[in-house]
């Protein structure tokens, strides 16, 4: 086992990072402020080659594969963390959907441009009656000669007020369940399509949330991903995907909050000297480093795993699981040591803990995780 | 045209740097390494060329150890074209340094060798100008911009409250102070492009240095002493008579008016 990191993934590394401190974090407050995010600093990601990292090169992606995706991702947590959510649920999860679903067409179709972050794309699987419980979804999609109908309605889709185009859960056969479920690419501006307001959320101000719902939506067959039945399979596999990449991006803003955290402890007179010296804020930034540093080698074997071709649904839950609640952790500390100040807008401390709130909530709980771990686990026992 | 970059890997500027336990040198533990600020201008004068003209060719070299490869592989990962690295652990002297340059520059033969005009670690700037010299090519220092003249290269560099433009026919060393632009991020395509790249490795002997030229040596190194505290007076009174105490404490106590 080689602990470091290839020399093109530690090029990309810093390139990243010089990024997204001079061309991203400049726009932090402006994004909190206005609620969204200027598209010039969409296009900009676009420009930079953010929305390709970790896609396979044949479909327009950069390459570097998922080790390279969760390097970039660590280093785009350095900024608001909404920009990268953009990315994540774009080429992240509606990008990923296709390239796993395919088939050849569809990804010809659609990928090239949503690595190339021309095209935004949404992932639209959550319903009000199936979030943790997403096999149970109940949109349902009927085929008519060369098209399906597709009826119902999706809940928190990221990305939903600004994305072109959405992949879309729906049963084709409810009486089979999960089984049942198929993925769909939908174009905005599809007949029998509304998107509707976008979401007030308690962080990630800057990333668009909606309703969508589908009245007679006609969508041609030639926008199936993958085959009929095969939809929850896709799903799944998304998302241990997305896991990973959210692991990495909370492993990244955890360093960014840690950082801060000691940088203000060693500032901060308090009794007439720094507050860096008492122990107990000593301890607050031990375990930040030491926690971040474990969940950081656990994205990092998890990816390079992935690269190799192994299954990772176990370790991308656990990973998941780890990097989220370990940045629940050091963000309550990064208040904490920064005092009345890590409770103020005036820095980015406050807005940094309310947007981690939300890592152990999307893309599978926290309990989610567990169950997917400890299911994994008993079936091999 | 033909460029040849020479540029030496560096402590990061964002690192922290510490003084080892010889006290002669840096603690090399835990320090990320890149490529010179002045050496990066450099490149992107060279690339600035090649975006211009696609001709252009943009080499890059370094004497360093093996981790120096790295920065080649960036500065391939910006547009460069090919690099050569000519391998050293020792820490070498300047001369040393320059010689095994004009081995590689007489091989690759450049019309143009940029270097930074000085490296950001030792901050010496003898490289450049002693690689002029074994080259007994002419040189230019502080350049600022790089344009083809009627009469070769047109080569701006900065003086005092303004700018000189100096011609010179190639080939020429110039050592860079700035460029216009800030250099360029390496595009991703870039960086899996650099990937695939060979770069080749030659050894002091195969460029006809034997090492150990004359030079000095660091006898100590040492941080800064530590700031002492701030002073804060409590100053009563109007502004203007605040203004007084203080102008009076800056004269007479700090002596700094």
């Amino acid at each position: 086992m080689d602990p470091e990191l290839p020399e093109e993934i530690r090029i990309l590394q810093k390139t990243v990072r010089q990024f997204v401190e001079n061309e991203l974090a400049p726009h932090e407050r402006e994004i909190e402020e206005r609620n969204e995010i200027p598209r010039a600093v969409i296009d900009a990601m676009a420009g930079a080659g953010l929305f390709g990292i970790g896609h396979d090169e044949r479909w327009g992606g950069q390459g570097f594969g998922k080790l390279g995706y969760c390097v970039a991702i660590e280093q785009a947590g350095r900024a608001n963390a909404s920009l990268w959510n953009v990315i994540g649920a774009s080429a992240g999860l509606c990008g990923t959907a296709i390239e796993i679903g395919g088939p050849d067409e569809v990804r010809e179709r659609y990928l090239p441009r949503i690595f190339a972050g021309e095209m935004l794309g949404a992932y639209a699987l959550s319903e009000p009656g199936a979030g943790s419980d997403a096999g149970s979804l109940k949109t349902a999609a009927r085929k008519q000669g060369g098209e399906y109908v597709i009826e119902g309605f999706k809940t928190f889709i990221t990305n939903a007020p600004i994305a072109d185009v959405f992949v879309v859960f729906a049963n084709v056969a409810p009486d089979r369940g999960s089984k049942g479920i198929t993925a769909f690419v939908v174009e905005r501006g599809t007949e029998g399509l509304t998107v509707g307001p976008n979401d007030e959320k308690m962080g990630l101000h800057g990333s668009t949330t909606a309703q969508l719902f589908f009245s007679g939506m006609r969508v041609p067959a030639a926008n199936r991903v993958g085959e009929e039945g095969q939809g929850f399979r896709i799903a799944l596999g998304t998302l241990d995907v997305g896991r990973l990449g959210l692991a990495a991006h909370s492993v990244g803003i955890a360093q960014r909050l840690l950082e801060a955290s000691a940088r203000y402890a060693k500032t901060r007179v308090q009794f007439g000297k720094p507050i860096a010296v008492n122990q107990g804020i000593q301890w607050m930034l031990a375990d930040g480093a030491t926690e971040i540093h474990a969940a950081r080698l656990m994205v990092y074997d998890a990816a390079a795993r992935a690269d190799k071709g192994e299954r990772i649904t176990q370790r991308a839950a656990m990973t998941k699981l780890f990097a989220t609640e370990m940045l629940g952790r050091v963000a309550d500390a990064a208040v904490q040591i920064h005092g009345g100040m890590g409770y103020m807008r005036e820095l980015w401390i406050e807005r940094a803990y309310r947007d981690a709130r939300i890592t152990r909530i999307y893309e599978g709980t926290s309990e989610v995780q567990r169950m997917v771990i400890a299911g994994g686990l008993l079936e091999d026992a | 045209m033909k460029f040849l970059v020479c540029l030496k890997q560096v402590p990061d500027s964002t690192v922290r740097v510490k003084v080892g336990g010889d006290r002669r040198s840096i603690a090399a533990e835990g320090i990320t390494w890149s490529i010179s600020p002045y050496d990066e201008y450099a490149i992107e004068l060279a690339l600035e060329r090649k975006d211009a003209d696609a001709s252009t060719v943009v080499s890059v070299v370094t004497v360093g150890p093996a981790r120096s490869r790295d920065a080649l592989r960036q500065a391939l990962a910006m547009g460069c074209d090919d690099a050569t690295l000519v391998t050293s652990e020792a820490d070498l002297s300047a001369l040393d340094v320059a010689k095994a340059l004009a081995a590689v520059v007489n091989e690759a033969k450049p019309d143009v060798v940029l270097c930074g005009k000085q490296a950001s670690d030792d901050d010496q700037g003898l490289v450049g100008p002693a690689l002029a010299e074994a080259l007994g090519w002419p040189h230019v220092g502080m350049l600022t911009k790089l344009v083809p003249g009627a009469s070769g290269l047109e080569l701006w560099r900065e003086v005092e409250g303004g700018h000189e433009v100096w011609s010179a026919a190639p080939p020429v060393v110039a050592l860079v102070h700035k460029s216009e632009k800030e250099p360029r991020y390496p595009s991703l395509p870039g960086i899996m492009k650099a990937k695939r790249k060979e770069i080749p490795e030659k050894d002091l002997a195969s460029c006809g240095v034997t090492p150990g030229a004359p030079r000095p040596e660091v006898a100590l190194m040492d941080l800064p002493p530590q700031r002492g505290q701030g002073k804060v007076w409590k100053l009563d009174g109007d502004a203007k008579g605040v203004a007084e105490q203080v102008a009076k404490a800056l004269r007479e106590e700090a002596k700094v008016v």
